[in-house]
C-alpha cells in the first residue's frame, strides 16, 4: 500500500495543474476574507462576518475552494484515461483496489490540509482586522466550520467518483457543476409552482443542496409563500450527500474493476 | 519464461482472442506476428490483466496481478505516447518508479541509455513518435526486469533507431531475459526474432522457430543457371517440377536441389549455378496469414487513360 501511496503522491505533485488549482482556490478564498475585512473593518465582528470570512464565502453557493479541489479529484482518475496513462499506471500498480484506495487517500488528505490551511489563513485575516475571533468554537459557527470541512471532503469525493465513472474529465466537470448550479436550483424553483407541487418532497433529497446545508449557519428561510420542504437537519442532510457520494464512488469503483483499462 | 494458457477475449459478437496458448522462452527474442486486427495488442493486454477475459498468463510462475513490484519483473510497452502532456518525461518515469521502489538514479540511467538524457526534463508532448517509443522502452526497462513485452516498439523509429532497438533486444535476450515483441516490420523481425508466435483472427497459426515457420509456409525453390538450360527445363517438367524462366536462369519448384543437380548431370547440361532460394519471412507471413486477414484493401488499378507503364 505504501508503494501505491508513493506513486499517487508523485503523480499529484508532478502535475502543474495541482499547484495552480490549489493556489487559485486559496487565493479566491482568502480574497473573500480580505474583502469582508476591508469592508466591515469599522464594525464589531459578528458571527455572520466570521462565517463568511472563515469559509471564504462558501455559504453563498458553490464554495470556490471546493470547486478547485473537486477538479483535482476529477483529474485523479479522469486524466489517466484522457491521456492514456492508465496503461502504464496499471502495469506499475496492477492491484486496482490498492490504486483507488491510494488515490482516495492522497486526494482527500490533500483536500483536508488545503481546507484547514485556507481556514487558518482566513482566521489570520480576521485576527489582523478585528484582533479577535469570538465564538469560533461555539455553536453555530464551530459546527458550521466542521460541516464546511466535511462538505469539502464529500464534494471532492463526488468529483473523484465522477472522474472514475466517466473515465474522462469533461463529462465529470459538466455533472459536478451542472447539477448543483442548474438542475437542483431548477427543481427547487419548479416546486414552487402549484401545478408541480409533487416536486416538493423531492427537494429535501437533492444531494448537492443537502451537502450545502452542512456549512449553513442557520436553517434556510425561503420566505413567505414557499412550500414546506420539511428539510432534514444539518447532519441528516449531510448524510444524504454522503450517501450520494458513496453511490457514485461505489458504482465507479465496481465498474473500474470490471472494465478493460 | 512466459506461459500463456487459454487466452480468450470477446467483444460482443467478435472473438478477438480465441483460446491462445503459447510459451515464450528466456534467452531468445520471440516475435509476435499477425495481420492488423488479429488480436496481438489485445493478447498482450490480456496477459498483463489490463483487459478482462479468460485464460491465464504466468511470468516466471506468477500472475502479473499478484507481483508486488511488477516493474522489477515485467517491463511493458504497449501504447505510443501514454504520457501526461504537462509532466516532464523524467517525472513520468519517477512517478512509475515511486510505485516500485526504484531509485531516481535509475530513472536518469535509463533515460541516458535510450538516448533521451538531454531532453529528459522536457514534456513528452513535444516528442516525436520515435522519441516517445524510446521513452516507452525506458519505462519498460526501468525496473531492470527479466521479462519484456513490447508492442510495436520500432514504430516511428528511424533506421538507426530500428538498428539500435534490434541490438538492444538481442543483447537483453542474450543475458537470459524473456523478450516478447510484436512488429509489423517483417524484415526487421527476420533479423531480430529467433522464435515466433503467429496469430490470425485471434487464433494460433504458428508457434516455433523462424526457420521452421518459413519452411512450413513457403515452397523452397532451386535456381539453375547455365549457358543452355532449355533441355533441362523439359527434363524437369517431365519429373513434375514447376519451372519458371527468369532472365538467364530457371527457377524450379517441387523438386529438391539434389534431384535437380542429378537431372542436369544425367542430361549433360552445363551449369554455372545451382542454388536454393530461401523464401523470406514476409513471404511465409503472407502465405500463413492471407486467409485470416481481417481488413482487406483493394488492389490498386491504373487510372483510366493513364499510362500503365508510368
Amino acid at each position: 500500500m505504501l508503494d501505491a501511496l508513493r506513486f499517487e503522491w508523485k503523480r499529484l505533485t508532478t502535475l502543474r495543474s495541482t499547484y495552480w488549482l490549489i493556489g487559485m482556490g486559496l487565493l479566491v478564498s482568502t480574497g473573500v476574507a480580505v474583502l469582508v475585512g476591508v469592508a466591515a473593518r469599522n464594525e464589531p465582528v459578528s458571527t455572520d462576518i466570521m462565517w463568511i470570512a472563515l469559509n471564504g464565502g462558501a455559504g453563498f453557493g458553490l464554495p470556490f475552494l471546493a470547486v478547485f479541489m473537486a477538479i483535482i479529484g476529477i483529474f485523479a482518475c479522469g486524466h489517466e484515461y484522457r491521456h492514456g496513462t492508465i496503461q502504464p499506471t496499471l502495469t506499475s500498480l496492477p492491484q486496482r483496489n490498492r490504486l483507488i484506495i491510494a488515490k482516495l487517500a492522497v486526494v482527500l488528505s490533500t483536500t483536508l490540509v488545503v481546507t484547514l490551511v485556507s481556514m487558518a489563513v482566513n482566521l489570520g485575516v480576521v485576527y489582523t482586522v478585528w484582533g479577535e475571533a469570538p465564538g469560533l468554537f461555539e455553536d453555530p459557527l464551530g459546527t458550521s466550520l466542521i460541516g464546511y470541512v466535511v462538505y469539502m471532503l464529500l464534494y471532492v469525493l463526488v468529483g473523484f467518483g465522477l472522474g472514475l465513472l466517466f473515465r474522462g474529465v469533461p463529462s465529470a466537470l459538466v455533472v459536478i457543476f451542472l447539477m448543483p448550479l442548474i438542475i437542483e436550483n431548477m427543481i427547487a424553483g419548479l416546486s414552487t409552482i402549484p401545478q408541480l407541487d409533487w416536486l416538493v418532497p423531492v427537494v429535501k433529497f437533492l444531494p448537492f443542496s443537502d451537502g450545502a446545508r452542512l456549512l449553513e449557519l442557520s436553517a434556510p428561510d425561503f420566505g413567505p409563500g414557499t412550500p414546506d420542504y420539511d428539510l432534514f437537519s444539518r447532519w441528516a442532510a449531510g448524510g444524504v450527500f454522503a450517501l450520494f457520494a458513496a453511490l457514485i464512488l461505489a458504482s465507479a469503483w465496481t465498474l473500474f474493476k470490471k472494465r478493460d483499462a | 519464461m512466459i506461459s500463456a494458457k487459454g487466452l480468450y477475449k470477446r467483444y460482443r459478437k467478435t472473438v478477438a482472442v480465441d483460446h491462445l496458448s503459447f510459451d515464450v522462452r528466456p534467452g531468445v527474442v520471440t516475435g509476435f506476428l499477425g495481420p492488423n486486427g488479429s488480436g496481438k495488442s489485445t493478447t498482450m493486454r490480456l496477459m498483463l490483466g489490463l483487459d478482462h477475459g479468460e485464460g491465464e498468463t504466468l511470468f516466471d510462475g506468477q500472475r502479473f496481478g499478484t507481483i508486488r513490484r511488477p516493474m522489477n519483473e515485467v517491463g511493458a510497452l504497449l501504447e505510443a505516447k501514454p504520457f501526461h502532456p504537462t509532466r516532464s518525461a523524467r517525472n513520468h518515469l519517477r512517478m512509475l518508479a515511486a510505485g516500485n521502489r526504484i531509485a531516481d538514479s535509475r530513472v536518469d540511467e535509463v533515460m541516458e541509455f535510450v538516448g533521451l538524457g538531454d531532453v529528459k526534463r522536457k514534456k513528452p508532448k513535444g516528442y516525436s513518435l520515435g522519441m516517445a517509443q524510446r521513452l516507452g522502452l525506458a519505462q519498460a526497462l526501468l525496473g531492470d526486469p527479466r521479462t519484456l513485452l513490447l508492442d510495436e516498439p520500432t514504430n516511428g523509429l528511424d533506421p538507426h533507431g530500428i538498428h539500435w532497438m534490434r541490438d538492444v533486444l538481442k543483447t537483453l535476450a542474450s543475458e537470459g531475459r524473456t523478450i516478447f515483441v510484436s512488429s509489423h516490420l517483417l524484415s526487421e523481425m527476420q533479423l531480430m526474432a529467433d522464435e515466433l508466435v503467429v496469430i490470425g483472427r485471434g487464433t494460433m497459426i504458428f508457434n516455433g522457430d523462424v526457420d521452421t515457420f518459413v519452411r512450413e509456409f513457403t515452397q523452397s525453390q532451386v535456381v539453375v543457371r547455365g549457358p543452355d538450360t532449355a533441355s533441362l527445363a523439359e527434363a524437369l517438367k517431365a519429373e513434375g517440377a514447376e519451372v519458371i524462366p527468369e532472365a538467364d536462369a530457371l527457377v524450379v519448384s517441387g523438386l529438391e536441389i539434389g534431384k535437380v543437380g542429378h537431372l542436369a548431370f544425367t542430361s549433360g547440361v552445363e551449369l554455372h549455378e545451382l542454388s536454393t532460394r530461401r523464401a523470406s519471412l514476409e513471404e511465409a507471413f503472407m502465405s500463413a496469414t492471407g486467409a485470416s486477414e481481417q481488413f482487406v484493401a483493394q488492389t490498386p488499378v491504373a487510372a483510366a487513360g493513364g499510362n500503365p507503364d508510368a
